[in-house]
């Protein structure tokens, strides 16, 4: 397995009922998963713990065979090679189109970060927009450089928080198939966080279904929809 | 649990530790006062406790009440005027009601006496144009109402800003809504304006408390006895830092009380500058003898409070700018310019320090940090004046000792130095840039810190190449804020200032102590040209800004 989550639990400063009690979770090697799950049942919470943005109190994770934290060791955030695209992006407003892709390229001098981020600029189809602002782009446009920005320093897992929540509907289906198409060729484990069912079905090769930061089940998509039919359509009336 | 605590925070180690370290020694002056106040007493405090203590506490307290009632009166009532009514120069009015603070009120004292007296420019019109004589009782500002007056005037804005910017920002809808139920506007005014602004207006009126509280040069100059002139009088007149500080102590309790009450009077509910979302209010055209009485409500506060004095001040500059202007003034501007440069510099570090760790640690020690930075900003600067000098001869002592070890020659090296000074403004005015950097970082949030830590940057690389960056705005609103405090500060600086060193605020009072009130004129004059200055670039230009 790629990422294994072992007994996590996890709750945040303020309240006292923790979100994530004994969670265990997996995710194989150049698999793409989505999670399912309402507003508010710990979608993005779960992404962050696996960042290393969030402390769990309890429990372990490993990415790659390494231990990214149990009950003695925690790896910042920095240092675990995971690549995670924002809700909203987090484009760095005061930097191009092109300054924000190289920001990760840390280890490589100026010439190989060039080729570098020409070379992921060709992937997204971004190649004429190197010299743009962030708040010079479309919504969609700015979901590429920052699929772009987050595949840069080649992580070995990269996550996506509803990445097509900003966008409208038509510009979702298209995207949806680029990122599908991309991340196919690329062969890099993702995660996906939605809470759209149809987003679900087309680009996961495995879902899980999330709801109040229990697991309640996880499969290939058409089975794990067929059975929760009725579940999802109430919960999404 | 507590070992993982531990190991995140070790990315925060050295943030924390700034933290700490810079937390402790803005604390330090007022520990020390506040341990002192429990120390033994000697005969000179007795003294003064029997006889005086209760003059200065009723001298301070009634200054500090009729200055908040008018300055409540005038603050709001023209805060509701620009935010509900539109009159002709509507715009001018609305940012240059602000002006008055740019006139510091001790400026603002010598001044008006200088016109008002016998020899002021009123006084020798009436007798040389038509040969009146006037009784002086009339024209002695000297006085505690004659106080009260200027408090009120250079201090109102304070509360004219926070209630106008709430006004605009908060409450559309409730006042449309009063208005569609048919009450007038008086009584919208009564019924819902002055309640729901409370918060507010609380918020406001303890700023100009505290600047009473803080002030030392009004009162010096028109000869009132007060917590501050006894500091003064009981380090300088009687080389006394015992009872300088007892009497500083009992200062910062007052302080404390009323901060404590502030926070009772406000309740729960927080003012808030929150823009987004909320319709601000549509000023409504006024018409007739309404228009006009507003009008000239606007026009003689703005006559009073700023281009009056700002006229004669002009008129000063111009007798005396050929004696005064020198290479002793260029030294004097460099002086402030100097102290003010380093002293915002250092605040602005310690602010970023502090308030990026505060934010990065979620927890509540960050808050803790956070509230005791702002601390100095509520205590008097004579207060905080005596708490560093306490500090500084204490450690004095060890230096000397250490250099008799060496068997070197005794000195104070550390105390009534530059550093000591600048030490001292960072204690005090620290709230100011801390508040400006906080609210910078609030807006941006923190994805945009932790989207460069998943590109694999620490906490440290991120602060240099995203953090600051993202805040360059605040950052230079909060050194704007600060430089121009420190340039008109004057009770702190003249108790700390260095032998033979003087700032255009300790010169100006000091011309004006000697009753040279003329040549004060052109070091006034710099100090509120450039405070005008900030002042129209932090509301004109930056409110401007989108976002
Ligand atoms: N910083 C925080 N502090 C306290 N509680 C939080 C914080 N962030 C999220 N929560 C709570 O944790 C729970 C899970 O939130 P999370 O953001 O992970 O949900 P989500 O599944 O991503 O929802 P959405 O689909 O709306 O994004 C919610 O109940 C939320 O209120
Ligand atoms: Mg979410």
């Amino acid at each position: 397995m790629f990422v294994q989550i072992k007994n996590l639990t996890f709750h945040y400063k303020n309240s006292q009922k923790p979100l994530f009690e004994n969670l265990s979770l997996s995710f194989k090697q150049g698999e793409v998963s989505v999670i399912l799950g309402e507003s508010g049942s710990g979608k993005s919470t779960l992404l962050r713990l696996i960042a290393g943005l969030e402390v769990p109190s309890k429990g372990s994770i490993q990415i790659d065979q390494a231990v990214m934290n149990d009950n003695f060791r925690f790896v910042q955030p920095e240092k675990r090679g995971v690549g995670l695209v924002f809700q909203d992006y987090a484009l760095f407003p005061h930097m191009t189109v092109e300054k924000n892709i190289k920001f990760g390229l840390t280890k490589m001098n100026r010439k190989q970060k060039q080729a570098r981020m020409e070379e992921l600029l060709a992937i997204v189809g971004m190649e004429d927009y190197a010299s743009r602002y962030p708040y010079e782009l479309s919504g969609g446009q700015q979901q590429r450089v920052a699929l772009a920005r987050a595949m840069a320093p080649n992580p070995s897992l990269i996550m996506f928080d509803e990445p097509f929540s900003n966008l409208d509907s038509k510009l979702q289906l298209q995207i949806r198939d680029e990122l599908q198409e991309i991340l196919k060729r690329t062969g890099i484990t993702s995660i996906f966080v939605t809470h759209d069912e149809e987003d679900a079905r087309a680009i996961g090769d495995r879902i899980i279904l999330m709801n109040n930061g229990k697991i309640q089940d996880e499969g290939r998509p058409e089975m794990v929809l067929q059975k929760n039919k009725e579940k999802l359509s109430l919960a999404y009336v | 649990m507590l070992y993982l605590i531990r190991k995140m925070r070790s990315q925060l180690n050295s943030w924390a530790l700034l933290s700490v370290i810079f937390s402790t020694l803005i604390l330090l002056p007022a520990l020390l006062i506040m341990i002192q106040l429990f120390a033994e007493s000697n005969e000179n405090w007795e003294h003064i406790k029997e006889y005086m203590l209760k003059n200065y506490i009723v001298n301070s307290v009634t200054l500090v009440s009729f200055t908040g009632f008018f300055t409540v009166l005038i603050g709001v009532s023209t805060a509701w005027l620009v935010s509900a009514y539109k009159v002709p120069m509507h715009r001018f009015f609305k940012w240059g009601l602000i002006l008055p603070l740019a006139i510091p009120p001790y400026i603002g004292a010598y001044t008006y006496h200088g016109i008002l007296n016998y020899t002021g420019v009123i006084q020798t019109t009436l007798r040389n144009q038509f040969g009146i004589k006037v009784d002086q009782k009339y024209f002695d500002i000297m006085n505690i109402p004659g106080a009260v007056f200027i408090f009120t005037m250079f201090l109102y804005p304070y509360v004219y800003i926070i209630t106008r910017s709430f006004l605009e920002n908060q409450s559309s809808s409730l006042i449309e809504n009063a208005r569609l139920l048919g009450k007038g506007s008086f009584m919208t005014f009564i019924q819902v304006v002055l309640p729901v602004s409370r918060a507010a207006i609380v918020g406001g009126v303890s700023l100009v408390i505290l600047e009473v509280f803080n002030d030392y040069g009004v009162v010096k100059y028109f000869g009132i006895q007060t917590f501050s002139t006894a500091i003064f009088q009981a380090w300088f007149g009687m080389g006394d830092i015992y009872s300088a500080i007892k009497l500083a102590g009992t200062l910062m309790f007052i302080v404390v009380l009323i901060l404590i009450l502030e926070k009772v009077i406000r309740g729960r509910k927080q003012y808030s500058y929150s823009t987004s979302k909320v319709r601000p209010l549509q000023p409504k055209e006024l018409k007739g003898l309404k228009k006009v009485a507003v009008l000239s409500f606007f026009i003689s506060l703005f006559a009073l409070a700023f281009a009056i004095p700002f006229i004669q001040l002009l008129q000063w500059v111009y007798m005396t700018y050929d004696v005064i202007l020198s290479a002793a003034f260029a030294d004097l501007i460099w002086n402030s310019v100097f102290v003010a440069a380093i002293g915002s510099v250092f605040i602005i570090i310690v602010a970023l320090i502090i308030a990026n760790f505060s934010r990065l640690s979620k927890g509540w020690i960050g808050k803790l940090f956070s509230k005791i930075t702002v601390l100095g900003y509520s205590i008097p600067g004579a207060v905080i004046a005596i708490g560093v000098l306490t500090l500084f001869l204490a450690l004095d002592e060890k230096v000397i000792t250490l250099y008799e070890w060496f068997g070197l020659e005794p000195t104070l090296v550390l105390s009534l130095s530059i550093s000591m000074l600048i030490f001292a403004y960072v204690v005090r005015f620290l709230a100011v840039g801390f508040n400006s950097i906080e609210s910078g970082f609030d807006k941006v949030g923190t994805v945009f810190t932790e989207a460069s830590r998943t590109l694999g940057m620490s906490v440290t690389k991120t602060f240099f190449k995203v953090d600051i960056k993202m805040i360059k705005g605040a950052i230079a609103g909060g050194f704007i804020l600060v430089f121009v405090d420190i340039l008109k500060e004057l009770p702190l600086t003249l108790i700390l200032q260095p032998f033979n060193f003087y700032t255009l605020a300790t010169k100006t009072f000091q011309y004006a102590s000697d009753e040279r009130i003329h040549e004060a004129a052109v070091s006034s004059m710099v100090i509120i040209c450039i405070s005008a200055l900030s002042i129209f670039f932090l509301h004109r230009v930056l409110e401007k800004e989108p976002k």
